[in-house]
């Protein structure tokens, strides 16, 4: 559902992406990892609109939105959840989650979808009328995820969901993602946790100096020795070598 | 003790003008990290556009002053962020600086030298006559001015927190990078933001007009007094500037009936050092801080 075709791009004149290509298919969850500086967080902003893409092309379903502005992506179902804290401070919980559904026309049904995520969340129904800044870091990664779900996303971009996250959240978070994915969601992860995030996956893509050196199913790439090297601060080539 | 009376409502009726131009200035630095020194120009100045348009094109007083207020959306709001503010956003708050100063001198230079350097009548906008509140005399002048602002402030504070462009408003103002990428056009809730500081502006030129007399000179005090109001109030909060205006108005007046006129002046900054000292946030500010 997704492509990415020779995807060259950075941040004004320095080149971060030097053509990377992949295509994830509907329904599925993948999870890119790589080392630091690969630019797994680069790849996520050049879909969603953020970055300054020099060549290449970007398809969803078929369809090329390449250099298309947050608002216009959003508009074809794909949703961003970035890495750090990303709510809105002084406004309530409530109203965070409003936010989610703001570029919706037919507001009731926002409104009802608010509920629904409460649902899901229940932390976030109970702290619905506070400030989001007074939420714990967990909480507001869950309020960050449930804002995410606001439009029915069929694609979610997800950066680093588990950072500051106890291991028991972390769990839950990743039970969320896959009951999303059992639904039909596809989800497109950036995680440092590499082993858990890959244990919870699909498929893999590693990801080196803005190229894509592997893509397999998930499980092929927890067993090759090459990823365990890419933990320990490697590179997959000087072991290939 | 009719007579404190007396000196307190009418500081908190100046005040509270005072405060719409501190609430301005702190939408601006909160939307778009803009100081605004030429701020008090920007009070000034929508009284001259309601001379011009009773003296010179002959309108009624109301008329004039919808007219003043088109005006200063127009080119206190869009134009002064399009030509003057976005050029310099990219190089950082400095600049800026620089950039409304000279503007706020140029904004008095112009009205001293294409409309008058002498102080101009206002036309009031309530009768001048005063009422007797627990013996103390107060003016309708000051009644009126002081539930316009509070009225205003009420307004500003129901759109913001009460409407959903508002509340996009505020995501903008409080986490941009999270507004864009909710989809929440940017660009345009800044633009609101300018609009409201100019009729914000404009409300006060209309309400310490009939007061001061229009001068081309009026804003520098004003521009002044807002800056403190701001700063003492809490950069970061609108109740903060209404409250800083508030009590500079209240504080400013006591300070000439009871202390000494000479040095009323230099009463607003004695209280900007002494909160600065004990306070640095501010009275109803919050310090920057980060939770974890």
């Amino acid at each position: 559902m997704l492509e990415l075709k020779e995807l060259f791009g950075g941040y004004g004149k320095m080149t971060i992406l030097n053509g990377v290509s992949f295509k994830i298919d509907k329904g599925t969850i993948t999870t890119v990892i790589g080392p630091n500086g690969a630019g797994k967080s680069t790849v996520f902003k050049a879909i969603f609109g953020l970055l300054n893409i020099h060549s290449g092309q970007i398809l969803l379903d078929g369809k090329d939105v390449t250099r298309q502005t947050p608002a216009q992506i959003i508009a074809h179902g794909v949703t961003y959840v970035p890495q750090g804290r990303n709510v809105v401070p002084q406004l309530s919980v409530l109203h965070n989650l409003e936010l989610g559904g703001i570029t919706a026309k037919d507001q009731t049904l926002v409104k009802r979808r608010i509920e629904e995520v409460m649902d899901q969340f229940p932390i976030l129904r109970e702290k619905r009328h506070s400030q989001a800044i007074t939420l714990s870091g967990g909480q507001q990664k869950q309020l960050e995820i449930a804002r995410s779900l606001l439009l029915d996303p069929k694609l979610i971009l997800i950066d680093e969901p588990s950072i500051g996250l106890s291991p028991n959240l972390v769990q839950e978070v990743f039970q969320t993602l896959k009951k999303l994915r059992d639904k039909g969601v596809t989800i497109l992860m950036v995680e440092q946790n590499a082993k858990a995030a890959l244990a919870m996956s699909d498929y893999g893509i590693v990801l080196e100096l803005g190229q894509r050196r592997m893509h397999d199913r998930a499980d092929a790439l927890l067993a090759d020795p090459r990823v365990g090297q890419l933990f320990l601060g490697g590179s997959t080539q000087k072991s290939v070598a | 003790m009719a007579e404190f009376l007396q000196i307190t409502l009418s500081g908190l009726a100046t005040g509270s003008i005072y405060a719409l131009a501190a609430i301005g200035f702190t939408l601006l630095w909160q939307a778009s990290q803009t100081i605004n020194f030429a701020q008090g120009e920007f009070v000034m100045l929508p009284a001259f556009f309601v001379l011009i348009g009773m003296h010179v094109l002959g309108l009624p007083l109301f008329v004039a002053m919808l007219f003043a207020l088109l005006l200063s959306l127009i080119l206190l709001g869009a134009m002064f962020k399009k030509l003057v503010i976005e050029p310099m956003l990219p190089h950082g708050t400095l600049p800026i600086v620089m950039a409304t100063i000279a503007l706020g001198i140029l904004m008095k230079e112009s009205v001293k030298e294409f409309y008058s350097a002498e102080a101009q009548p206002f036309p009031a906008l309530v009768s001048d006559r005063t009422v007797d509140i627990f013996g103390a005399s107060v003016s309708f002048q000051d009644i009126a001015n002081l539930a316009i602002s509070l009225l205003v402030v009420v307004a500003l504070q129901f759109f913001l927190n009460g409407t959903r462009t508002g509340r996009c408003m505020q995501a903008t103002a409080q986490n941009p990078g999270v507004a864009e990428i909710l989809g929440v056009n940017i660009k345009r809730m800044v633009l609101y933001t300018f609009l409201i500081n100019a009729a914000l502006a404009t409300v006060a030129s209309f309400l310490i007009s009939p007061i001061y007399l229009a001068k081309f000179s009026n804003g520098e005090p004003i521009g002044l007094v807002a800056f403190i109001a701001a700063i003492v109030g809490g950069f970061n909060q609108i109740r903060g500037a209404l409250v800083g205006g508030l009590l500079i108005g209240v504080v400013d007046n006591l300070a000439a009936s009871y202390v000494s006129a000479q040095y009323r002046a230099a009463v607003p900054l004695l209280l900007l050092i002494v909160i600065i000292l004990v306070r640095p946030q501010g009275i109803m500010g919050k310090a920057e801080g980060r939770t974890v």
